[in-house]
């Protein structure tokens, strides 16, 4: 992961964020033609008000009843104009956003299907799942509801307040008071929102941590007679949330429920009424004039409440989009800009060096190594050794920090990734079986393979006989009308990588105990797998390997022996003294 | 959603004021409304006088509104606050009597949003979006219910409006949800494709389905906007039609307004109130509206918070009894999830300070017999007893100190290596830790991290590798000391150094300790004192290990294919196919 308080000595700055404006690039058309409508809507939508005056001045004056009329049809098309307007409005932005979603969600799918391997390691399925399903979902108002919303606030305010000044200037200026000091209160609550907001945020983080704690730990706590400890962790950090918040707010509350005063519908009502009662009192104003102040004055206010309405949900939203555009500014893996293609199957590794990061332990030191062809080599070492590292690596999970990896004489990193999965395959310990046919899992490697390879795939890895007991044999699907046991769904990875049929295969041969009781026919599969191919083995128990033909012995990342299991028996190192503790252990089995 | 809302909150009583409050208010602005018909009137009749008498009735209907928001406001907030904090206790407080066997993964992942977000949720209501609501209601009832008292055509022709908007509203939610099953369904499903994804990567990429994309990611998020975009479309008319009906009812009240003027049968000034108060109308409506979606989240939270609440515990003795030893006895036990029978009318008695291995297929119910003994669950038939005493007759912390568990879900706690470890008994000795550290060879963890016994474990221990992790949990479960010590072998010994591990810990503990271990090492289930062979959830064989295999039955073919898996090697044996 690439940490922001590192200070790259890269001179050209790398942005750490796609903005909001690129993200939204593909639906900018569509929003811009949205807002067009919403503004014809916002000006129709000023007419009826004035009609309502309108019809109020010639009821006061000479109740021409045709002009009544004529007043009447043209509120009546206003409206329908601004229906029709809001309507086509919305209907574009909501279209745009099923789209705009659909989109995102592609190009982050994509996006992090090109990350290096570790950032899966570092963001778990919720947090993916959060940022393609979630997020994207939150940032629904941006592109629903913000643009035009502010459109239509922003239209409606000024057109009216142009309008009014033109009838009566001072009148004007009454209406304005709310909405003047409606705009200021609303701007002293958020002052220094953002530094709150992030307290806040942060406070609300420790509370779904502690709950999450809470919830996850219960039972392990419950068993210890400790219930205690971790209720009082959630209940110190809910009550601190609580306090936080509450801290935060009170200070606000007067001069929120201030402005919500100001900005009522009454209070604008009593205002100017009363001003137009003292201007007509001092002869200065018809009460015909006054009629469209009510009005109009009155509608005023209202989209301010609205927008003080969504202005929550655009916080999130934006903060939605932050955490997706910072997802996609993260470094791909990089690609080959001249890919080759390796003509040989050898696979060495020369001067290896590797960490998980900057500041990470080195967890494979200066390692150099060959595959050969058609051959079987077992690397060991304790736990922590490196040796899953190094299997990693072989299939580029990673790219290692120092040194290269060669297929064929062509570094990994020049191959592209169909060319490197092509030669290179891995059977690891716990299995990844998504949710579909038996068949679909067994091709994923090649969705044309058919029908008869997957079953003869099935048939070399031991499961086909399990698999035709099913109601639906080969088309069950797994996850919903089938479950397989741990050994079970080992061998059905085992002949999808029969299907893959790499010439190079890295196996971790950690299967022990996931089930028991089909461990022999877990390994019987893996027999099959070694067969014509050049097998690399992440080996944990030294017994099944004596066969191999390099054993590689691995020490805090550094290799300390090479050489068959009867050579090394013989050097009496690391090795040698490995097999006699097993040995002890086996022992004990009687 | 109130009386359940009432229920939620810290002071029923405040609650009920600051909703009365938020009615009163509500009902003051409709007056304050209203009033604009008399002090109009007077205007327009030039009676300058009456008009400043009934602007000074409006002013104080304003001030009343005005101190009377605040305080409710004020109230409600109060309201909010103290019932997230009452919340929060009562969640808490239920989670830690909530039975162990209630905690299974799924359960895990919703709740810590109902004891988290959830509460931010619920407190939402109080303090904003009840208002809203109310005065949506209340302000057009109270100027309908005035406006009647003045001209009764009128006010007909506005309140007429509201039935139709409201049937329309209610049609064009129905048409809504009809399509929502689909689109909840798509949105699950594409979930559920992109948690797949991402744990899935690692093979995917492997078999190049990154590079022109998983198709079955891509055809749930495709589904997924055919489903919105469905949803939309029957949306819209039911939009459209509200939209129109609100508008239409404004059109009629201007053209009933006009032909009532036209005719010069209508006070003027009750006439142009009406259509200004008109549009004041609608507008609650349109908010409230515009706020259903909050309210609708606000209301999920609620039902979950309320459906947990009123989760049943079990049952606590009135007085607890303590065994008088070690012995586990399974009287006739039968138990299962829902209608799925795990445990068939079990029954077996492991003496005091022995060790018993419990082997089976998965599925037999091996972990099923281990969690009963610590009372995940109550049996449905039969009893579970430990030293003859129930275990239902035993109150939790008193059979919680009788049992320790080393499962494969063990959780580490955020904290360092010690605490966690600590966690079994804060009060243990130092001596004491590190017995139990050279035991399970946790000290070797702890001399090769630089912070050793103060290293942080990080969330749930993912700092830790998985064996790591698995010698803390061990240390930890040895430190309890508990009588009854049950084992799960499973997670362990993925390579000879923990199978040690497992080894020394078991020897140290044997005679001391009543043993029952869900064994899986050769070694662990020859050695035990009695071995029960499950299957199917019935006690299939028991006996020693000799006797076992002498018998010829199904343990005998068990341990033959164990044993030629144990000497396994890897060669080139097969052919490709």
């Amino acid at each position: 992961m690439a940490t922001t308080d590192e200070s790259d000595v890269d001179s050209k700055p790398e942005p750490d964020q796609i903005g909001l404006g690129e993200l939204l690039a593909p639906v900018r058309n569509q929003l811009i033609l949205a807002c067009v409508f919403q503004a014809i809507g916002a000006l129709a939508g000023i007419v009826p008000f004035i009609a309502v005056a309108e019809i109020g001045r010639e009821l006061l004056g000479d109740r021409d009843s045709d002009r009544l009329w004529t007043i009447v049809i043209i509120a009546a098309v206003a409206l329908a104009i601004r229906v029709g307007c809001f309507f086509a409005a919305a209907g574009i932005t909501h279209f745009a956003d099923n789209d705009f979603q659909l989109a995102i969600r592609r190009r982050i799918a994509e996006h992090l299907g090109r990350l290096p391997l570790g950032w899966f390691d570092d963001n778990d399925a919720g947090t993916v799942n959060k940022l393609i399903a979630d997020d994207v979902s939150a940032m629904h108002p941006i592109v629903g509801h913000t643009f035009i919303d502010i459109t239509n606030t922003v239209v409606t305010a000024i057109a009216s307040i142009i309008y009014l000044f033109v009838i009566d200037w001072r009148m004007a200026l009454v209406v304005l008071i709310p909405f003047v000091a409606g705009i200021f209160l609303y701007a002293k609550q958020m002052s220094g929102y953002g530094e709150k907001m992030e307290q806040y945020n942060q406070s609300m983080a420790d509370v779904n941590t502690a709950s999450i704690e809470f919830v996850q730990g219960i039972a392990v706590v419950k068993t210890f007679g400790q219930t205690g400890r971790a209720h009082k962790r959630y209940k110190t950090s809910t009550d601190s949330f609580i306090q936080s918040f509450w801290d935060w707010v009170k200070g606000l509350l007067n001069i929120a429920s201030l402005s919500d005063i100001v900005l009522s519908p009454l209070t604008t009502l009593t205002l100017v009424l009363g001003a137009s009662a003292w201007f007509i009192d001092r002869g200065t104003l018809e009460v015909a004039d006054i009629l469209v102040f009510l009005s109009l004055g009155l509608a005023l206010t209202m989209p301010i409440l609205t927008l003080g309405f969504a202005g929550n949900e655009v916080q999130l939203a934006s903060a939605a989009a932050g955490r997706i555009g910072r997802a996609l500014a993260e470094k791909p893996l990089p690609q080959p800009t001249d890919p080759q293609i390796p003509l040989e199957d050898d696979l060495r590794l020369e001067g290896v060096t590797f960490s998980y990061g900057p500041d990470e332990p080195v967890v494979l030191d200066d390692v150099s190594l060959a595959f050969e062809p058609d051959t079987v080599t077992a690397i060991v070492g304790a736990s922590g050794s490196g040796k899953t590292t190094l299997g990693r690596l072989l299939c580029r999970f990673w790219d290692p920090t120092g040194g290269s990896i060669r297929l064929g004489g062509v570094d990994l990193r020049d191959i592209e990734s169909e060319e490197l999965y092509a030669r290179v395959g891995f059977v690891f310990q716990n299995v990844q079986l998504i949710r579909g046919t038996i068949a679909d899992n067994i091709r994923l490697a090649d969705p044309e393979a058919p029908q008869s390879q997957v079953e003869a795939a099935a048939q070399a890895a031991q499961i086909h006989d399990r698999v035709m007991e099913l109601p639906d044999g080969y088309e069950s699907v797994i996850g919903e009308n089938v479950s397989l046991s741990g050994g079970e769904r080992q061998r059905l990875s085992i002949a999808r990588a029969l299907i893959a049929n790499p010439p190079i295969l890295v196996l971790d041969e950690a299967t022990a105990f996931a089930d028991p009781e089909s461990e022999a026919a877990v390994q019987d599969a893996l027999s099959t797998l070694v067969a014509g191919r050049t097998l690399i083995v992440i080996a944990h128990r030294l017994s099944t390997i004596t066969q191999a033909d390099q054993i590689v012995v691995l020490d805090e990342g550094r290799v300390v022996e090479t050489g068959t299991h009867a050579d090394l028996l013989d050097a009496g190192g690391t090795y040698q003294k490995q097999w006699a503790a097993d040995a002890r252990v086996t022992a004990e089995v009687g | 959603m109130l009386r359940s809302l009432a229920k939620l909150v810290a002071d029923p009583t405040a609650f009920r004021s600051s909703v009365a409050g938020m009615v009163a208010t509500a009902i003051l602005q409709g007056i304050g409304f209203v009033l604009l018909v008399p002090v109009l009137r007077a205007l327009i009749e030039g009676d300058n006088g009456r008009a400043a008498w009934w602007l000074l009735a409006m002013v104080l209907a304003l001030v009343v509104f005005g101190v009377l928001r605040h305080v409710s406001q004020i109230q409600a907030y109060h309201t909010a606050i103290d019932g997230g904090r009452a919340l929060f206790g009562r969640l808490g407080d239920k989670v830690s009597t909530l039975p162990l066997g209630w905690f299974d993964s799924d359960r895990v992942g919703s709740l810590s949003r109902i004891t988290g977000q959830g509460v931010i949720d619920v407190m939402g209501v109080p303090a904003h979006l009840l208002r809203a609501v109310v005065t949506a209601v209340t302000t057009p009832v109270v100027v309908a219910v005035i406006m009647f008292a003045f001209d009764w055509r009128l006010a007909l022709a506005m309140v007429l409006a509201l039935p139709v908007a409201w049937v329309v509203l209610r049609w064009a939610s129905n048409r809504t949800q009809r399509s929502e099953h689909r689109t909840h369904h798509a949105s699950a499903e594409a979930t559920s494709r992109v948690v797949e994804f991402a744990q899935t990567q690692a093979v995917l990429r492997s078999c190049g389905r990154t590079v022109d994309g998983f198709a079955m990611l891509d055809d749930a998020l495709v589904e997924r906007r055919n489903a919105g975009r469905k949803l939309m479309v029957n949306a819209v008319p039911g939009l459209i039609g509200f939209s129109a009906v609100v508008q239409a009812a404004f059109v009629a009240l201007l053209v009933v307004g006009t032909t009532i003027a036209v005719g010069g049968s209508v006070d003027v000034p009750e006439l142009v109130a009406v259509l200004i108060l008109a549009v004041r109308f609608i507008e609650p409506l349109i908010l409230a509206s515009d706020i259903s979606g909050a309210i609708k989240i606000a209301e999920n939270a609620i039902d979950r918070a309320e459906t947990l609440l009123e989760t049943p515990v079990l049952p606590e003795p009135a007085s607890s009894t303590r065994p008088t030893d070690a012995s586990v006895t399974f009287d006739d036990v039968s138990f299962g999830y829902g209608d799925d029978i795990v445990i068939d009318e079990a029954s077996f008695t492991i003496a005091a300070g022995s060790m018993v291995a419990l082997v089976g297929p998965s599925g037999s119910g091996k972990t099923t017999i281990a969690r009963l003994i610590a009372r995940f669950w109550d049996t449905d038939e039969g009893t579970v007893a430990i030293g003859g005493v129930d275990v239902r007759d035993m109150s939790t912390t008193d059979l919680m100190e009788q049992v320790s568990i080393v499962f494969q879900d063990n959780y580490l706690f955020a904290g360092t290596i010690e605490e966690n470890v600590l966690l079994a008994r804060p009060e243990a000795l130092r001596a004491d830790l590190e017995r139990v550290a050279a035991l399970t060879r946790l000290d070797e963890v702890i001399e090769r991290l630089p912070a050793g016994w103060e290293s942080p474990v990080g969330d749930g221990g993912t700092r830790l590798s998985g064996g790591e992790r698995q010698r803390v949990t061990l240390a930890r479960a040895l430190l309890k000391d508990a009588p009854v010590i049950l084992l799960d072998e499973a997670t362990a010994a993925i390579d000879p150094a923990n199978e040690q591990v497992i080894q020394a810990a078991i020897d140290s503990l044997r005679g001391k300790h009543t043993l029952i271990v869900i064994a899986h090492r050769l070694s662990t289930i020859a050695s035990a004192d009695e071995i029960l062979v499950l299957d199917d959830g019935r006690i299939a064989e028991r006996g020693g290990h000799e006797d076992l295999l002498a018998a010829g039955g199904r343990y005998a073919s068990f341990w033959h294919q164990r044993d030629r898996a144990s000497g396994w090697r890897l060669e080139r044996s097969g052919a490709m196919p």
